[in-house]
């Protein structure tokens, strides 16, 4: 079989993807100096020194993990929530027609609302917080979940019906793992979804967070602090992508390949 | 296992007439019939896969089935194949893999097996469930002449072994004589058994 291809992939990707980061880095460089206005558009470097500077003051790691625990709260919420609902509605063609036009609605409902809405009737606290995010998240997981649930293979749910595996097991062995490329494009487009929510979410309510940092920031015109907030909290972001999201998708798509 | 069946149809096109099915521990029946003639219909009821029919389907005994297709996990190892859905112990499904030709295969994927190997695995996985009836619907079919050969003794040598009946659903009148069945025939509309 030719299935080398998809192996050394990755490795011929890195080059031109890190060109093309340092070719925007000169861009921006470039844009920079022809302007000279350090106000409103600064320099990567002095960009790159406000992130040195707030990582070395503490100030980084205390509002980036405030952000970071509301993403990973809003996330599991979500992710749990979207899961069950979607293999509800995917299952039961009844579920699916009483609640689809529930679904279309929340799809087209916009963020902004969601959060108003969420901190006028709960209050302007951290559930309301994480309970917004959830909220404008849960909608997508569903779809992608239901859509996932309708393409499970017929042959292998007759298999486990003849074999009277329990509900559990047939969770776990037949439906989940049939649902996972679902289940991680969910994720992953959920998550950076969710931080750029959770940032309006601070930046309307909350009194720290990176979001906050950014509405003071705001009011101050200080672009290039808006920046480093922003680049620092997508390193870290990054960073979970690379780290745990892709490793957990290739150890869940090991079964597809031939290593032997 | 004891079906008495009044009818099954599909959407008011009546499929199945009136028949009764009997296989217990150490009986072995055949049911032949060309294809689309309800054979399979008759499996999946008897399986328990089908319960919107008219008529009772009695007996607490295990059952276990080998599909057409091998029908099995691409994502769990062939020991795991065995193991989920039976609930035997690891020794048990690696024996059975002895037994079926897969010796030192317990760790590979499905799709790192061949259709042949396939198909053993499939059959250790309904041995392995310890089954009073074994239900096969036509399981050599689409195997080439000497591997359906070898898939017909294995089966014949489980058989006399563990002491299973087998309900056997086949178009190949030859297969029944194989594995020292008795054959009925499964014939007319809505099909009955003669």
């Amino acid at each position: 079989m030719s299935n080398a291809a998809p192996a050394s992939r990755p490795y011929s990707g890195w080059v031109p993807g890190l060109l093309s980061i340092v070719l925007m880095l000169a861009l921006w460089s470039v844009v920079a100096l022809i302007t000279d206005r350090p106000q409103t558009t600064p320099a990567p470097w002095t960009v790159a020194a406000r992130i040195g500077a707030l990582a070395t003051s503490g100030e980084l790691w205390f509002h980036a993990g405030m952000t970071l625990f509301r993403v990973l709260a809003s996330f599991a919420i979500a992710m749990a929530v979207g899961l069950a609902l979607g293999l509800w509605m995917g299952r039961s063609r009844l579920v699916d027609s009483w609640l689809n036009p529930a679904l279309v609605i929340a799809l087209n409902i916009p963020a902004l609302v969601v959060i108003v809405l969420a901190y006028i009737w709960i209050g302007l606290n951290e559930a309301a917080a994480i309970t917004a995010v959830a909220l404008n998240k849960i909608p997508v997981v569903t779809v992608m979940t239901r859509e996932g649930t309708r393409a499970l293979r017929p042959d292998l749910d007759d298999m486990a019906r003849a074999f009277r595996m329990s509900r559990w097991a047939r969770l776990r062995h037949v439906v989940l793992p049939q649902l996972a490329p679902h289940v991680a494009a969910a994720a992953r487009a959920g998550i950076s979804l969710i931080w750029k929510i959770v940032l309006v979410v601070e930046f309307l309510g909350r009194s720290n967070g990176v979001g906050f940092k950014i509405h003071l920031l705001f009011s101050s015109f200080d672009v290039a602090g808006v920046l480093a907030w922003a680049f620092a909290f997508v390193i870290v972001m990054l960073t979970i992508d690379l780290g745990v999201l892709r490793p957990w998708e290739r150890r869940a798509n090991r079964w597809r390949h031939d290593e032997a | 296992m004891r079906l008495k069946l009044r009818g099954k149809s599909f959407g008011g096109r009546a499929v199945l007439g009136p028949l009764s099915l009997e296989v217990e521990r150490g009986d072995r029946v055949a049911i032949l019939g060309p294809s689309g003639i309800g054979k399979s219909t008759l499996l999946r009821i008897v399986a328990g896969l089908d319960p919107a029919f008219d008529g009772r389907l009695t007996g607490a005994d295990r059952l276990a089935t080998v599909f057409q297709e091998p029908t099995l996990l691409p994502w769990r190892s062939a020991r795991d194949n065995i193991m989920i859905p039976t609930g035997c112990d690891g020794p048990t499904a690696s024996a059975l893999m002895d037994r079926v030709g897969l010796p030192g295969r317990e760790a590979q994927y499905p799709r790192q097996l061949s259709l042949g190997q396939q198909r053993r695995l499939s059959l250790a996985r309904a041995f392995a469930a310890r089954p009073d009836v074994l239900l096969m619907d036509e399981p050599f079919a689409s195997l080439d002449a000497e591997t359906a050969t070898r898939m017909i003794d294995l089966t014949r040598d489980l058989l006399d072994d563990s002491g299973a009946g087998l309900l056997l659903v086949t178009h190949d009148p030859q297969e029944p004589a194989r594995l020292g069945a008795r054959a009925l025939r499964l014939s007319g509309t809505p099909a009955i058994l003669g």
